[in-house]
């Protein structure tokens, strides 16, 4: 067992990328179930003195106390991927996903707070935040469109990255703030792909079958 | 809506055994492949619940319902239902389909449910095509039209002199020199369409290189038809 403790909450996407990196390297840890909706647990003294941001998911690892998905994605990269292909270590290719990572971060926010605002009745300008989205999965469809005229099958390489599975949730969840699947053709082939690496896992609101 | 043959897909990109939503004239169309590696083309709604059979499965040479897993053979008569496994399902219980066909390296449908005898689709085949991409883009089939008869073709392998160009009620031609791009025009709704491009040629020698300019040139295209983001308004809909 090791000594790491995931502070979640199964509904977020967020949380989602972290339990995903964490079952496709095989890692075992701690799950520690956090009520964010409608209980707002997240918001308590407990977890404000983890992380004072009030954001989940929190990763705690011996000393080490992470928020922000993509940062515990880097970390458990860098301390658990033994092959060292999910955060690779040339240049070029670091530099791609490291820019992808910050694309799932800034423009898929707007992806993130249309869930929240449909599924969590959130405040927020319902057609500005689509509009938003939509643009961000345009960008990722044109980027995997080229990639096939190159026979790759990937956000970045030769291989998947931690850039795919940080580029996932946000599309494969988008039917729940509306947006459908129809104007992203490469996109669901890629994500037909990312479903065949060893150790993916679902949650709510994607199906385990495709 | 006239009634016609309407491109639906790029045929390469429709992998076996998958399916996927999409529209004609606001009315939602489920489009898959069965594992032999036919095409079909649905009303996409299950006649027990009506559920989208887009967000269903494909399993072999059955499309199932995500609802209550009622599956539906090529023919589209209901085969199976779960909740009585032993029943023989009536033969009344069908989807409602699209007359289909792949022509150019593309799905077409003909856009009348049920119809037994369409018209027979005008477009001559090209000997080998090479499949581009399906480019989605806010503005009405018009107004794509309108933009692609004054487009000019990118040059490619072999162009020379002048675009030529012609066009069917849904698909335009682009010729210079010995270079062919096909646009087919998929009308999704009042304020949304897809194009469906292929070079005509073989992959051999229009593969990556050409694939990547006509891509480019593409997305040019949608840029000048939509103008920009602020202009206009992200809609997408769906026939009552």
């Amino acid at each position: 067992m090791s000594g790491i403790t995931l502070y979640d909450f199964e509904l977020d996407e967020n949380c989602y990328k972290v339990r995903l990196l964490l079952s496709i390297l095989g890692l075992s840890y701690r799950k520690v179930a956090v009520n964010m909706v409608p209980g707002r647990e997240h918001l308590g003294p407990v977890l404000m003195a983890l992380n004072p941001r009030g954001s989940l998911p929190i990763l705690t690892d011996g000393a080490v106390v992470l928020s922000e998905a993509e940062a515990i994605m880097t970390y458990l990269a860098r301390a658990y991927d033994a092959g060292n292909t999910w955060l690779p270590p040339a240049p070029k290719d670091h530099g791609a996903v490291t820019m992808w990572l910050q694309f799932a971060i800034r423009d898929l926010h707007a992806a993130f707070f249309a869930r929240r605002l449909a599924m969590f009745d959130e405040t927020g300008d319902e057609v500005a935040l689509s509009l938003a989205a939509r643009r961000a999965f345009r960008l990722m469809e044109d980027h995997m469109t080229a990639r096939e005229f190159d026979r790759a099958a990937w956000f970045v390489g030769d291989n998947p990255s931690l850039a795919d599975l940080a580029l996932f949730p946000a599309i494969a969840l988008s039917r729940d703030f509306g947006i459908e699947h129809e104007a992203y053709p490469a996109l669901r082939r890629w994500m037909r792909r990312v479903r065949t690496i060893p150790g993916f896992v679902t949650m709510p609101g994607i199906p385990d079958y495709y | 809506m006239e009634t016609g043959w309407y491109p639906v897909a790029l045929a390469e990109g429709l992998e076996r055994g998958t399916s996927t939503g999409t529209r004609l004239f606001g009315r939602e169309l489920v489009v898959w492949r069965d594992s032999a590696g036919a095409s079909h083309v649905w009303e996409d709604r299950c006649p027990h619940r009506g559920m989208r059979l887009s967000f269903g499965f494909v399993r072999d040479n059955h499309i199932a319902c995500l609802y209550h897993g009622w599956q539906y053979d090529t023919a589209a008569q209901c085969r199976y239902i779960p909740a009585h496994p032993d029943l023989a399902v009536p033969g009344t219980i069908r989807v409602a389909t699209y007359p289909s066909i792949e022509r150019l390296g593309i799905v077409w449908a003909w856009n009348e449910l049920d119809s037994a005898a369409p018209q027979e689709i005008e477009l001559a085949e090209r000997a080998a095509v090479t499949p581009v991409r399906s480019l989605y883009v806010d503005a009405s089939a018009a107004k794509v039209f309108d933009a692609l008869v004054l487009a000019e073709c990118p040059p490619l392998k072999n162009a020379g002199g002048a675009t030529q160009r012609s066009r069917t009620d849904a698909l335009v031609s682009f010729k210079n020199g010995t270079d062919e791009i096909l646009v087919a025009v998929q009308p999704l709704s009042d304020v949304e369409a897809a194009l469906h491009i292929v070079i005509a040629g073989s992959p051999d020698i229009h593969g990556s290189d050409s694939q990547k300019r006509v891509s480019a040139w593409g997305e040019a295209l949608r840029r000048d038809v939509e103008g920009t983001p602020q202009a206009r308004e992200l809609r997408h809909e769906v026939a009552p």
